[in-house]
């Protein structure tokens, strides 16, 4: 093509340009206000009661770094496939990203990258402290025990797991049926964190006498035996009921394989569900009968939506009254329910609707209202609180000859999983600064690891990770910089239909693949965590953010304050302080 | 090739034709198909562009000024309020002498709210150093589109090419659509003459103390001085490879015209006709259609209206406080002659209101009636309001 006549260029062009270099003038001097990279605490990771870092580990995921983010879960829970399937995740709860479309599906990411590990075979690659010489005795090798050890061996102590099972895990090998949690995922993570370092004795029931010989052996007594005996309905012909957690047990042992009847199912915890659910699945018509209603039950709310699907029939407000032998099959008769009190907070009371009552004819009947310890484990009561005991979110001390720590489900308000091993965890931090600083530095120490304002703490934080540097202010969704993100449907994992569902115990729901976890994971928000996305350093109109090797800082020679990069910030990992 | 196609379509081509660089627009009536056609030639890639969305007429202005700095070729289009809140960045545009080229869609502002067209908007920017081409129809506007390129790039100032919202933007008419090849040969690729390079660092723009600031607006006048003999150039050129000329300004029978009437965009159409009817009546009357409007060819107006008695100045404008918009330019070329004719501004067809061929010949005898003006302008068809 021609080249435009150069006579046409005879008109001149005077502009302001310079050469020189504007660095002549510190803008810095005109700042009031400074900005500063300051991440702070996602919502998710302060709700779940383990406090694992959920921003970063979906960071990672999303960057494909599987492994890293592996890690990161495990720096604060030892059981992400286990959790990954059964913890009642609080975390998506509280998930900014619900406000703008919906929760980030945070339990079937942490399934599917403590499943990638298991496929690698990956061993526990966090290093513990050196020996300290001190030992630990857990008695219970369920998932309070199981976290106690892994976390105090982190910490340099030697611990010896006494379990009176067969083989470790308690309600996670016995109590959780297998659709939820099958065997060899529990068993994978179990080895990896006895393969840590922790010596385990099986088929060992801790009795008094035992303890009274062998607690001198050991600096420190951790209890966290669990719930394991029913709670009485304490109606009359009660003997003729099955006993639901012993049901469980039985099935879990391969002692059950079939029930071809009308079954009746007395509770509303998350162990009358998962009794209901496994009849369903063993051939039988469930009745699920609860003294209050649906919205009050304690079990998970998604797992009883999951037993209604599956054809588990739910009647509300009835309570037994008493049951009866009628051949083959059990009469039970039922006290119509009617709700007294619903003003104050908690669950409402109920009362006898009268005198209503109705009698049902099935086959069996199974309790499930509650369970509590064995009689051997003297809980301190809630009003000894003299000197020698200490009260913690998850655990209580008894500092006597040797300290004793009671925790999982013994002193965990929600009786979960995932509250066991928080549990496990701040008994192992606990035990620690009481060795190293003593009693009185407890409370203290320990508010210090905390993530957000919640119960959760973080043992990466204790340990002096980097996760100490985040301000513990919890990031909203007015914090978020929404502009920076599109709306994106939340990733549903491929699931059994609930027909297919009750034909056998296998597994419900499907693990992520590869492609789905890390778009999954890339929905995250990352609350309060700098993902390096640099749009700090892009927008900074005086160029005053210097990024080296993907390390920030702002050269404040030249920024003037702004805040133009706080603003841009998608995630809120940056702050505005007055000077 | 020859091809039937609405105005705005005509800017659109042209756009594509002139391989322009980079895009960013706004959408507003009555100016939306351009940058909706131009949005989809760059979705389908029959354009290599880059297509800037932005969030109003003022950071698309903007987003120009940066990519222009850089040394491309540069485009946007808007109308009215969209000009209006381009304001800022109009005075900018030119004193930063970026060539950026802009389509504006003549409509009314409001209130009353308004869609319709109206030159009120591009002439209420007539002092922020664009240059500025009203044209009259669809093969005028893609013509102008190619010859605003050139120009600008010529002589680093941005240029306005102005045509009336519906009457011309909405109306489709049979336009020759050249070939890239002679586009090309005519448009080569843009030298630009403000480059920033990361090379070669500098700034752009910075601080200018009263020391330097009147020599550099003094330098946009004299651009501006240049671009009359530049733009015959163009046109010289452009006649060459297309055969098609506008010149400044058009004059239609003015060498022995007693009478001749002024008029832009659209309504010269009208006006051809009318001036043909009056003509066969005997009438002494000429047509001047003016086509340049900034910088003001006030040597050429000198030459076609001085030998008449009286000027008719059709303004579909208005500037509150003193009259239409073209007669006031035209009264200010012709004032330091000796002798001048009279200059009578009439107002017609604000806000979409039909410019008829009865409306323009009531102007012309009203005008032939009158010896001598008014000093306000006279407001054509009013209505009577209580």
């Amino acid at each position: 093509m021609p080249k435009q006549q150069k006579s046409f260029m005879e008109v001149p062009l005077f502009i302001p340009r310079s050469k020189v270099s504007t660095e002549i003038n510190k803008t810095g001097s005109w700042r009031f206000v400074s900005p500063m990279f300051e991440e702070k605490t996602a919502p998710c990771s302060a709700a779940c009661p383990a406090g694992e870092d959920i921003g970063r580990i979906e960071m990672l995921t999303a960057q494909g770094l599987f492994k890293r983010a592996w890690e990161a879960i495990l720096m604060e829970n030892p059981f992400p496939s286990v959790c990954g399937r059964i913890c009642f995740h609080p975390c998506e709860n509280f998930c900014n990203r619900k406000e703008f479309d919906e929760s980030i599906a945070l339990h079937s990411l942490e399934r599917f990258l403590g499943d990638i590990a298991i496929a690698e075979g990956l061993n526990q690659p966090l290093k513990n402290l050196p020996a300290n010489g001190k030992k630990i005795a857990i008695a219970g090798a369920g998932p309070a025990g199981l976290s106690a050890a892994f976390f105090l061996t982190r910490l340099g102590y030697s611990c010896t797991i006494f379990e009176e099972k067969s083989e470790p895990g308690g309600i996670l090998r016995w109590g959780i049926p297998s659709y939820r949690l099958p065997d060899d995922i529990l068993k994978s993570e179990i080895k990896r964190i006895l393969d840590s370092g922790v010596e385990i004795r099986c088929n060992t029931p801790v009795t008094k006498s035992f303890m009274e010989k062998e607690i001198g052996y050991y600096d420190a007594f951790f209890i966290g035996s669990g719930h394991s005996i029913s709670i009485k309905m304490d109606v009359y012909g009660e003997d003729a009921a099955s006993d639901g957690l012993k049901f469980l047990y039985n099935i879990r042992k391969g002692e059950i394989t079939s029930i071809n009847c009308t079954a009746a199912v007395i509770g509303g915890g998350n162990t009358a569900i998962d009794v209901s659910r496994s009849l369903i699945r063993l051939g039988a018509n469930v009745i699920l009968m609860y003294r209050r209603r649906r919205q009050d039950m304690p079990a998970f709310a998604n797992e009883v939506e999951m037993a209604l699907k599956e054809g588990v029939q739910l009647m509300e407000l009835v309570s037994p009254i008493g049951l009866e032998k009628d051949g083959k099959n059990l009469l039970l008769t039922l006290q119509k329910m009617k709700i007294a009190d619903t003003l104050s907070g908690g669950r409402p009371q109920v009362v006898p609707d009268s005198t209503k009552t109705e009698t049902l004819r099935v086959g069996k009947i199974f309790a499930a209202v509650g369970a509590g310890p064995d009689k051997l484990w003297q809980i301190p009561c809630e009003d000894k609180d003299d000197n020698k005991i200490l009260r913690l979110s998850h655990c209580i001390i008894s500092i006597e000859k040797y300290p004793k720590i009671f925790a999982g489900d013994l002193t965990n308000h929600t009786k979960s999983a995932v509250d066991a091993i928080a549990s496990g965890k701040q008994a192992a931090m606990a035990l620690d600064i009481l060795f190293n600083e003593g009693r009185d530095s407890i409370k203290e120490r320990l508010s210090s690891c905390k993530v957000g304002d919640g119960p959760a703490l973080s043992m990466e934080i204790y340990m002096n990770g980097k996760r100490k540097s985040r301000n513990s202010r919890i990031v909203y969704l007015k914090d978020i910089n929404t502009d920076y993100f599109m709306p994106a449907l939340r990733i549903i994992p491929l699931s059994l239909s609930p027909e297919l569902c009750i034909k056998s115990f296998s597994q419900v729901e499907q693990t992520l693949t590869t492609d789905s976890a890390m778009k999954e994971a890339s929905r995250c928000f990352n609350c309060g965590l700098c993902n390096n996305c640099d749009n700090c350093r892009l927008f900074c109109p005086e160029m005053a953010v210097i990024s080296e090797d993907n390390n920030r800082r702002i050269n404040f020679d030249y920024c003037k304050g702004c805040g133009i990069c706080v603003v841009e910030c998608p995630r809120s990992a940056m702050a505005l302080k007055e000077e | 090739m020859k091809q039937v196609m609405e105005g705005s379509h005509a800017v659109s081509e042209a756009v594509r034709l002139a391989r322009v660089q980079v895009i960013s627009a706004y959408p507003i009536t009555p100016q939306t198909h351009i940058v909706e056609s131009l949005s989809e030639f760059y979705a389908e890639g029959s354009m290599d562009a880059r297509f800037l969305c932005v969030e109003s007429e003022h950071s698309a202005l903007a987003a120009l000024i940066g990519a222009s700095s850089c040394g491309v070729r540069t485009f946007t289009a808007t109308s009215s309020h969209g000009l209006a809140l381009m304001h800022e960045l109009l005075h900018w545009t030119a004193a930063a002498r970026l060539p950026i080229v802009m389509a504006e869609v003549n409509r009314a502002l409001g209130p009353g709210w308004n869609i319709w067209t109206d030159q009120t908007d591009s002439l209420s920017q007539r002092d922020t150093g664009w240059i500025q081409l009203y044209c009259e129809d669809g093969q005028e506007v893609l013509d102008t589109i190619f010859q605003a390129f050139r120009l600008a790039e010529m002589v680093n100032l941005p240029a306005m090419v102005v045509m009336d919202a519906f009457y011309l933007s909405h109306t489709y008419e049979p336009v020759d659509v050249p070939d890239q090849k002679r586009v090309d040969r005519f448009l080569p690729p843009i030298e630009p003459r403000i480059e920033l390079d990361v090379e070669n660092p500098c700034a752009l723009s910075q601080l200018s103390p009263p020391t330097m600031f009147m020599e550099l607006r003094h330098n946009i006048q004299i651009a501006m001085e240049h671009v009359p003999r530049c733009f015959k150039l163009v046109e010289d050129e452009f006649a060459a490879l297309f055969n098609r000329r506008y010149g400044q300004m058009e004059p239609v029978h003015c060498d022995d015209a007693e009478i001749i009437m002024v008029v832009t965009g659209t309504a010269a159409s009208t006006c051809r006709e009318v001036i043909s009817d009056l003509r066969s009546g005997g009438e002494k009357v000429g047509l001047l259609k003016i086509k340049m409007f900034r910088p003001f060819p006030k040597e050429l107006i000198r030459k076609f209206l001085a030998p008449a008695q009286k000027v008719a100045v059709v303004d579909r404008n208005f500037s509150f406080g003193t009259s239409g918009i073209f007669a006031q330019e035209i009264k200010a070329s012709l004032c330091n002659l000796d002798a001048h004719p009279f200059v009578f501004s009439y107002i017609a067809g604000l806000g979409g209101r039909d410019v008829t061929v009865d409306l323009l010949k009531e102007i012309y005898w009203k005008t032939k009636e009158n010896l001598t003006p008014t000093d306000e302008s006279i407001w054509m068809g009013l209505r009577e309001i209580d």
